[in-house]
Parts: C-alpha cells; structure tokens; sequence
C-alpha cells in the first residue's frame, strides 16, 4: 500500500502549485486564466469608457492623459471621465468581493448585500438624514458605511442562535431589507420634494458627478481592507464544508464566518456610501465569476474583477443611452450583468445550482 | 488504555437532555461500536466525544486535558470524525475534497506540502477512489462518496477517528466494504475506530467494544460475544429475538422474534420447522440458554414483537456462559471467513 503513494502524489484536479520563498500556494488554473481575461477585457472596457462620450476621443489621446502627457483632452478625459471610471472600478469591485464573502457565508448565490439589507440599512440612514438637511457628501457617505454596519450587526444577531444558519441569516436579512426599504419610503414622503428626488438618484446608485474627491477615500479604506481580503481568500475554503465537518477539521466557524461577513459588510458599506446602493452587481459579479472558473469556492478575484467589469460598462451605457440625459448606473448594472448570467445558466454545464 | 474518555458527560439540546452522567473510555487502538434505539443519545455522544457539542456537565477528555480546553486545530490533528451527512462545497473533485482534510496541518502560507501530498495520496489509494481523484464528487454514487468522504478523514491523519453512523443510506455491498475499510484501517495504523451503526449485527460482526445505550445511558459494553444476549436486546431494543451465532463469524447474530401474520398457527410452524439454517432449536438451545423461549414459545398473543415481555428471564444482562459458537451447524456448509484477531480465533475454534 505504500508503494502507491511512493508513485506520483495526488493533487487536487486543476490546481498549480506555486512557489514562492517558504511559501507554497495552490493556485487554480483556470481561475487565474479567468482572472487575465477579465483584466485584460477591463482594460479595454476601460479605454472604450474614456474615449465614448459627448465628444469622442480617440485612444491616442486617452493613453497620453492616462500616463500624464500634456493633451488637448486633458479636460473631458484626465477631469471628468477619468476619476468617475476610477469611482466606477473601485465602487464594482468591492461590491463583487462583498458579495462573493456574504454568499460564501451565507451559502445561498441570492444572499448579496442588496438583498439581505445592507445596502438598504445604508439607505435608510443617509434618506433619513437628508431628509433632516443633511446633504453634505462630506458627511454622507460616513452615514451610509455606518447604516450598513448597523443593520448588518442587526441581521447577524437576530440570526445568532447557538452558531449561525445559513437559510435563516438569509430570510432575517431579507425581512429586514423590506423593513428597512419601508423606514426609507417614510423618509421620502415625510421629505421636502426637491430633497426626495435627490435622495432617489441616489438610493439608484448613480456615479454623476463622482471624482478624486470620492476615489481616494474609497481606495484608501480598500487597500487597508487588502489584508483581510487576500485572508478571506483562503478562509472561504475552510467553511465551503458543511458545520460539523468544518469543525471537525478545526475550523473555528464561528470567527470565520464573522471575519468574512464583517470583511463583506465594510467592503459593501463603503461601496454603497460612494455611489449609493448600486443593485445586483454584489448579486452577479461572484455568480459570473464562479461559473467562469468552475471552482468549488467562489474566487475573489475574479469576482472584483467582474464587478468593476459590470459597473464600467453599465456606466458607460448609461451615459449614452438616453444622450445627453445621464441615467443612474444603477439602472443599467442589471441590465448589464443578468443576461451574461441567465446565459451561464442556461448553458449550466457547471452543475452549480443557482 | 484510553486517549479519549468521558466523565459523567451530560448532554443536552436546548432544555431536553439527552445523555445523562455518562462515563465512558475508549479503549486505544480497537474499533469501539455504539449501538442502541434511535434518540438513545448514540450521535450525541459521539458528537461531543468529538467536541461538536458543549456538554451541559461533565468533560471529554483527551489525554488527560478536557476537550474545552484544547485549540479545536490541535484537536483535529488527533481526532477526526466523519457526520453522519457531511455536505460538499458544489462542483468540488474528488481529490480538492480530500486534500480538505489536511486543513488542520496547513497554513496560509503553506497550503500543500509533501506531506500533503502523501498523505492525500494515500488515502486515497487506502479507500481506493484514487481512479475517481478528478471527477466532480456530486457525479458519484453513494457508496463510492461514501469512501471519498472517509479518505477525507483518513487524509487528516489522526490517531482517532469517530464515524457516525457511515453505513446509513448505502446498499449491503457498500455497508460491508465501508466497514471492512474500517476495520482494515484499524488493523493496518492501529488507528482507535469509535462508530456509530444502526445494525445490531453489523456492529457485532465488527466491533471489538460494543456499547449498547438506552435513553441516554449505558446499559451494557464490553465485547459482543460477552454482552450481546436476547436479553439485552429486548432491554435496550424491546424486542424479542434469537440470538444465535453468525454462521461465517462466530460473533452473536440477532434475528429479530415471530413476524406478524394473519395466520398465526401456520408461521409458527414455518418458524418452529427451522428451515432457517442455524437455527434448530437444539443448537439456539445449546449456545444460548437465555434464548430458547422466544422460538418456542407458542401464540403470537404471547409474543407482542416489541415491548418487554413479562415472561422474560430477569438475570441481568450477565455474560451468557457457553456463548463461544461451537456448534452451529451451518458452520459445515459456510466456509467461516478470516478471523479478525488471535483473540477471536480463539473464541470460534
């Protein structure tokens, strides 16, 4: 029996090992393929975002703004489409990485922060307080992250009983999104007409009128939530298992779990407090993803990725569309992401369930 | 020698308790078989042995020091335990499922070393699923899942390994092959075994310690020719029984009393005529003093299939003397297969 293992050692199917110092990691193959693809069909969505638009710029000069050189498009590239893209990249990532931890946890593809009331925990405190004057994108932003905080510790302690269950960290967090949505609502009506209208493009989820000012912070506080991601990579592996054997293999699930959803709710929050509640990309992005790579775990990577992906060219259309109106991204991010996904369906040779 | 003991472990779900002031040892290096009705506390006991569930009193304890107490990553070096329905991440292989039980001996920075490597490989080959390492486990039958699971086990490398109930919704082939799998393993690593089974006999067949629980305690353990007896089964399962030697093992063999049937006289002679092999009376009569009465004991009115009898001999569950299964007769026809021990050898020859 011995002799067997003495042959070539077994290895999980489709996966590299990669060196690197003492480390040694495993990498997916196709994952990584997937991860490339999608970079390098970003980078293109990405040159076609700043070239399209009220006047067209041709990609000559859009590489000349992006690496600094003086151009005559310095304006409409370098100062409008430039920053708001940024916003885009940084708001769609973090809400694909977001979602792909929240549906890890909760083990259920619907589990997204726009459905278990994240995002409208988020509304509901931001509507509130600019139903009550405050309308300061100084301040905003910092009510959203905290109302999504909120109603997240909210759903998960109404959830705890003993450990946490899947199925019923869901259904609490779908009754408070309903709940939530209605707290909303009241706000609206309660509120002035001029400050209604405003608060509704928001809650869309709209990147007008975005810039450096709304970039920076939002990827100063991503890349300080850097290490708890590339540490959600790997702890998602540990509990894709069912409790007890998760536990049996000396898992703490509770910490994990907490840790990922925790890493899922700032990551969500902070999206959502930049652009507002920009719906079904946290949905999509880590179901795309997933059926891209065909991996067990839904990758992270490739979920930002195919966020940013989705939030760039729903964005794109729609400053297009309805030319020169510029409709809220959030219109369109749907519209955008959930073909490519009924298509994966559809075709479903994956045999995940969605 | 026992690594893993309990005492006086009260079990509890919510208010109801389920396990009382148990206390129990689990001999090293032997397959350790907890048998007894459902909700007898068999599960739950194994789940706290396995620090699945907080005990309400009392303390598991592992080498001396209480399970509580210890990192659950260490404990997962030293115990492993396979639940009853474990649930695969979707679209996983079947060697990334394995390769999940060298968890507790990785690192974030060291996810596959060559003693990963090996002792994937080796599990794998041990519970032969290595022609399966690339398929998707979710396109595999039950049985062959079963032995991917249990190489998930096997691939933590743990001197103990606890299996609740690993035969349930597999056919008799697949029961048979996981628990010579078992017992092979036992056998090959010295590994300690505690399993839960449903299946009286099979947990006689394989057992070395057999612990018959009722209502959350322990009404009898020891080895299965000692302990088990129409007596005890009818203590802990309330039904009546023969209990005669397995034909190919020597080990005791539980056939169940008189089935209902519209026309008591006529099966009763089915079952007096002995047309079962084994089991003419004089032989059940020889090997078993306790259990002649069941058989011969005529009306059905008399013989209610489950409940305890009022008739029953009152002697306490003590080891039936002469139990040693000399003289089944099918033991002429039967070729008896290997003998699992010296120990054993002993008892059939």
């Amino acid at each position: 029996m011995t002799a067997n293992s003495a042959a070539a050692g077994i290895r999980p199917a489709g996966y590299a090992l990669v060196r690197f110092g003492r480390g040694r990691f495993l990498l997916h193959r196709r994952a990584a393929v997937a991860a490339g693809a999608l970079a390098l069909v970003l980078a293109g969505a990405c040159v076609a975002y700043l070239c399209v638009g009220e006047s067209n710029v041709p990609p000559a000069e859009v590489l000349k703004v992006v690496l600094g050189q003086p151009s005559a498009d310095e304006l409409v590239v370098g100062t409008l489409r430039l920053p708001r893209m940024t916003v885009g990249l940084l708001v769609g990532a973090a809400f694909g990485v977001a979602g792909a931890l929240i549906q890890t946890v909760a083990r259920n593809p619907l589990a997204s922060p726009d459905i278990i009331g994240i995002s409208q925990g988020a509304s509901a405190l931001t509507v509130g307080a600019m139903t009550f004057g405050i309308t300061s994108y100084a301040v905003l932003p910092y009510l959203s992250v905290g109302g999504g905080i909120l109603a997240a510790v909210l759903v998960y302690a109404f959830a705890w009983r003993g450990g946490l269950h899947a199925t019923r960290f869901v259904l609490i967090g779908i009754g408070f999104a309903i709940a939530l949505r209605s707290v909303t609502h009241l706000f609206l009506t309660k509120g002035d007409h001029l400050v209604a209208q405003q608060a509704q493009i928001w809650m869309t989820g709209s990147l007008n009128g975005r810039g450096w000012d709304e970039a920076a912070p939002l990827g100063w506080v991503l890349l300080a939530l850097l290490p708890a991601v590339l540490w959600a990579a790997r702890a998602q592996r540990t509990v894709s298992m069912d409790d007890d054997t998760a536990t049996a293999l000396g898992v703490r699930l509770g910490r994990v779990r907490l840790g990922l959803v925790l890493t899922g709710v700032v990551l969500a929050s902070v999206a959502t407090g930049t652009a507002g509640p920009v719906d079904f990309v946290a949905l999509l992005a880590p179901q795309i993803a997933r059926r891209t790579t065909r991996t067990a775990q839904i990758p992270l990577l490739c979920s930002a990725l195919m966020g940013a992906l989705i939030v760039v060219l729903a964005d794109l259309l729609a400053r297009r569309l309805l030319s020169p109106t510029e409709l809220p991204v959030g219109v369109l991010t749907a519209a955008v992401g959930a073909p490519y996904l009924i298509w994966l369906i559809v075709k479903g040779r994956t045999g995940g369930k969605a | 020698m026992s690594r893993l003991t309990a005492r006086e472990l009260t079990l509890a779900y919510e208010d109801r308790t389920v396990v009382h002031e148990l206390d129990l040892a689990v001999p090293d290096g032997r397959v350790t078989v907890i048998v007894g009705p459902n909700a007898c506390g068999k599960s739950t006991t194994l789940r706290a042995l396995g620090r699945l569930l907080r005990p309400k009193a009392g303390a598991v304890l592992l080498d001396g020091a209480e399970l509580a107490k210890i990192p659950t990553r260490r404990i997962a070096r030293a115990i492993g335990l396979l639940p009853q329905t474990p649930v695969a991440p979707e679209a996983i292989t079947v060697a990334d499922l394995v390769a999940h039980g060298r968890q507790p001996h990785q690192h974030w920075w060291q996810q596959w070393s060559d003693e990963d490597e090996r002792a994937v490989t080796d599990a794998m080959a041990r519970t032969d699923v290595t022609a399966l390492a690339d398929r998707p486990v979710d396109t595999l039958s039950g049985g062959q899942r079963q032995r991917v699971w249990i190489a998930m086990a096997l691939a933590q490398e743990t001197d103990l390994l606890l299996l609740d109930e690993p035969t349930t919704y597999l056919d008799i082939s697949h029961q048979v092959e996981v628990l010579d799998l078992v017992r092979r393993l036992n056998h090959d690593r010295g590994r300690t075994v505690v399993a839960v089974l449903h299946d009286l006999n099979q947990a006689a067949r394989y057992a070395d310690h057999l612990i018959a629980m009722k209502e959350g305690r322990i009404v009898a353990e020891g080895h299965p020719t000692e302990i088990v007896t129409t007596h005890l089964v009818r203590e802990v399962f309330g039904l009546d029984s023969v209990v005669i030697p397995d034909p190919v093992t020597g080990s005791p063999l539980v056939v169940p009393g008189t089935p209902w049937s519209p026309a008591p006289a006529a099966s009763r002679d089915t079952v007096a005529g002995g047309d079962v092999p084994g089991r003419s009376p004089q032989g059940v009569e020889r090997n078993h003093p306790e259990a002649h009465s069941v058989p011969e004991r005529p009306t059905p009115e008399e013989t209610p299939r489950r409940g305890t009898d009022p008739e029953a001999p009152a002697s306490k569950g003590a080891p039936a003397e002469g139990t040693a299964p000399g003289g089944a007769p099918v033991e002429d026809t039967v070729p008896p297969a290997a003998p699992r021990d010296p120990a054993d050898t002993s008892r059939t020859t």
